[in-house]
């Protein structure tokens, strides 16, 4: 079972793979879909999935579209490993 | 010339020479020769019929039959051993075969078939006969008939003329530069355009053939490599990967003699083309494009100075490619057709897959390109297109990439039902024996090398992805 701090890093870490431009002092919890550049369906989708299969968690269709920062992320992966 | 021209010249020029090994038994074509005749005027009775079925493990008598059933001029309808009941029945009542020659082991396996009324002779029981009367054959045009392995669609009837093997034939040996100092062995089904391709080189140019019934036993395709001083192999890509799970040392002494490996246009991953460049230090690995319906259509040569691993090589000598699109832009993706005296001009009893062929061209289903030296690419088939929110993908590009990370056996991409894109792509992997890789690591390897509408949303490890006889999987089978 991951404790927050882990579930964190790896969260982070998705993110730096599903958009491999974004730098690292650019990331933020708080930043909004629509401030990415490249945040498309596709990232979206991407994003999904590799969260899956680092936490072997199944998002439900409203959960994924519900996600449009890293800390709507982390919430409901948190809800998973709770 | 047809195949028993090809057979006599070898009778005439050196009848003594050892034509096919079948582990302890061999045969000369002088008496290869002499067996297909006989089996040829001992299925006098079966003289009415146009066509016969044979079904048969490999063995010498199972190409005694295929020759003799040749020579008495009539077509012979090729069954793989494995084939189901209702297969069988349906290739049956299509081909209008009313005779099943075969092997004991194949005549107890369709005696037990309760739909199959059609009558069944033993190859043994007719080479045993003795009939002296030599049976006039009116030669037909048609040779063989295969019903494809239906990967995606549902089984077509193949029928391959005298005048395709030949020219198909000649091809090969120009190409792959075959000669009567080759021994060839070949452990594929000889039910399949590839196994019959090799059959027939063998018999064109007077090479020694050895037989294995499969490809199953690794160790024994080695062995047999160093027993027959073997010089050409015929395997397919699995097999070939396979192989490199041995020690790099002992696959480079057992094939240190090969001067050929030919394998068939199944995708072969890279890093296995890549390998065998190096393995061979007297030889090449070698691939072809092509379908039963259109043996043979490119050659490719993986040589030290040619980095395409990925290609399937140019053209034939006198077969056209096409690739039809949108740009008409040959070296932009597009559907493969193909023309040639290696395409039929007919598909058996089937007007709609008939539809197909047109003024001589060939609609493959395929799909690829070429780049500007005239290297063809596959890109997979036509109907496994993924269509990703309206992004076409097509699996063999992500099953490539995927087959390249260390600790992947194997991959199949495909297409699953997604609420918001329509599809989405699922890849199943079978993972190399002791890997621990896992999803994420797979992932990750993909979002750096595809673009982000090609990244699996589904990743399952799986024990086995259900292929063909020649390891072309079986799309219908995957969920």
């Amino acid at each position: 079972m991951n404790n927050e701090h882990e579930s964190k890093e790896i969260i982070k870490n998705i993110f730096f793979e599903v958009f491999p431009n974004l730098d690292k002092n650019d990331f933020s919890w708080e930043k909004e879909q629509k401030d990415y550049e490249n945040w498309d369906s596709f990232a979206q989708l991407n994003l999904i999935t590799f969260a899956e299969a680092k936490f072997n968690i199944s998002l439900t269709l409203e959960e994924s579209i519900e996600i449009k920062s890293a800390n709507d992320l982390l919430k409901i992966v948190e809800q998973y490993l709770a | 010339m047809n195949l028993i021209d090809f057979l006599r010249k070898n009778v005439e020029n050196h009848g003594d020479k050892v034509a096919i090994i079948d582990n302890h038994k061999e045969i000369t074509f002088f008496q290869l020769y002499g067996e297909v005749e006989k089996f040829s005027n001992n299925i006098e009775i079966l003289n009415q019929e146009k066509i016969i079925s044979l079904v048969s493990e490999n063995s010498i008598s199972f190409i005694i039959a295929y020759l003799g059933i040749i020579n008495s001029g009539k077509i012979v309808h090729l069954i793989s051993p494995e084939i189901s009941e209702m297969n069988l029945f349906n290739q049956l009542k299509s081909s209008e075969s009313k005779n099943i020659i075969c092997n004991q082991l194949m005549k107890n396996k369709i005696s037990n078939f309760d739909s199959i009324k059609t009558t069944i002779f033993e190859i043994e029981e007719i080479l045993l006969k003795h009939n002296n009367k030599k049976v006039k054959s009116n030669a037909n045009e048609l040779a063989y008939l295969i019903y494809t392995s239906g990967t995606t669609s549902e089984p077509k009837g193949v029928t391959v003329s005298h005048s395709m093997i030949e020219f198909t034939t000649k091809n090969i040996v120009k190409m792959l530069g075959y000669s009567s100092s080759d021994i060839d062995l070949l452990p594929l089904p000889l039910n399949h355009s590839f196994g019959l391709g090799c059959i027939h080189t063998s018999l064109y140019v007077g090479s020694t053939l050895v037989l294995l019934k499969n490809a199953s036993n690794l160790e024994e395709i080695l062995e047999s490599l160093k027993k027959y001083k073997i010089t050409t192999l015929a395997v397919i890509p699995a097999t070939l990967t396979k192989i490199l799970n041995f020690k790099n040392k002992k696959i480079k002494k057992y094939f240190s003699q090969i001067r050929l490996i030919i394998t068939n246009s199944t995708a072969i991953p890279k890093k296995t083309v890549i390998q065998y460049k190096e393995i061979l230090k007297k030889g090449n690995l070698a691939t072809y494009y092509g379908l039963t319906e259109a043996s043979r259509s490119t050659f490719m040569i993986f040589d030290k100075n040619n980095q395409r691993e990925e290609s399937v090589g140019k053209c034939s000598p006198n077969v056209k490619i096409e690739i039809v699109n949108e740009e008409k832009n040959n070296l932009k993706i597009g559907d493969i057709l193909i023309k040639g005296d290696n395409v039929i001009k007919k598909y058996w009893n089937n007007i709609e897959a008939d539809k197909n062929i047109f003024d001589g061209w060939l609609k493959t289903g395929d799909t690829g390109y070429f780049d500007k030296e005239g290297y063809l690419f596959l890109k997979g088939r036509s109907d496994e297109i993924i269509n990703v929110g309206g992004e076409k993908v097509m699996p063999i590009e992500i099953e490539q990439s995927v087959k390249n990370i260390s600790g992947v056996e194997d991959a199949v991409a495909f297409g699953i039902v997604h609420e918001v894109f329509g599809q989405t792509i699922k890849l199943n992997v079978i993972k190399s024996k002791n890997s621990d890789i896992d999803k994420s690591q797979i992932l990750s390897h993909c979002i750096k090398n595809l673009e982000k509408f090609k990244i699996p949303s589904k990743i399952d490890f799986v024990e086995k992805i259900p292929k063909t006889d020649y390891g072309k999987v079986k799309r219908f089978m995957l969920k």
